[in-house]
């Protein structure tokens, strides 16, 4: 199995699920030494592993030769998370409601609801065929 | 995320440790929920108490469980859900489908109900 690269504040994965517990420490053992508290480090956790999530379903459609990106920036109080995949794009304004009624029962489709319900600000900037980088922020 | 798993009273009680992300440890999750399935167990709960945080993989997983379950005539139900992870259900409103219940105990007899 390929490790993750890690330079400085970024790792980037092979696209495989098998990696998302090496995201969640690299990301966690960064936030703990800024000082972050455990509650607001599982939010930003479950953001990560989202985003990171559909980087890898979603952009790359799982192929092992394509990279998932993580950086993390933190700079006047505020936490910035990068992540970009190497996929197609996606509109991420065509995903129905999952609070809706009819959707409650959906097993898919509530990954971006959470992080913009977790997050301060999530900005997509979709570059079709060159992948999507999607930009997460907290204020701390 | 590890697993661990036990029956009372015929009801089967599944206890995850961690965190579910995605992957190979929700795999684990969705294989043992449809395992009781499949071997005609219709009435489970899950032990909520030692799992740190989940994201929508872990909600989904859930969801697949109990639709699957209630589909058999058989109910899924939580016990012991932490600050976390109630609050995801409460941002998600999936607190308004799960039945929760303070302890296991208090979820194994509701089944008796």
């Amino acid at each position: 199995m390929k490790k993750p690269t890690i330079i400085e504040n970024t790792i980037k994965i092979p696209s495989s699920q098998e990696y998302l517990p090496d995201v969640d420490s690299f990301l966690e053992g960064i936030l703990r030494g800024y000082g972050i508290e455990e509650s607001l480090i599982a939010d930003i956790a479950i953001s990560v592993t989202e985003m990171v999530n559909n980087g890898i379903i979603h952009g790359n459609k799982s192929d092992i030769n394509k990279e998932v990106a993580v950086s993390i920036l933190y700079k006047n109080s505020v936490l910035e998370i990068t992540i970009i995949d190497q996929g197609e794009g996606f509109n991420p304004n065509g995903i129905e409601n999952p609070i809706d009624d009819r959707n409650l029962l959906r097993e898919v489709g509530r990954g971006i609801f959470i992080v913009n319900s977790l997050m301060d600000d999530v900005r997509f900037d979709v570059q079709y065929s060159k992948g999507t980088r999607v930009i997460l922020s907290k204020h701390l | 995320m590890k697993l661990s798993s036990s029956e009372k009273n015929g009801v089967a009680i599944l206890e995850p440790k961690g965190k579910i992300m995605g992957g190979p440890d929700a795999t684990i999750l969705h294989d043992k929920l449809h395992e009781f399935i499949e071997n005609g167990i219709r009435k489970v709960v899950i032990d909520m108490g030692q799992v740190e945080w989940m994201n929508s993989t872990g909600l989904g997983i859930l969801i697949s469980g109990l639709t699957t379950l209630r589909n058999n005539q058989g109910e899924l139900k939580l016990a012991n859900v932490t600050g976390k992870i109630q609050s995801l259900l409460t941002i998600t409103k999936l607190i308004t489908v799960f039945e929760a219940f303070d302890s296991v105990e208090d979820a194994v007899k509701s089944f008796k109900a």
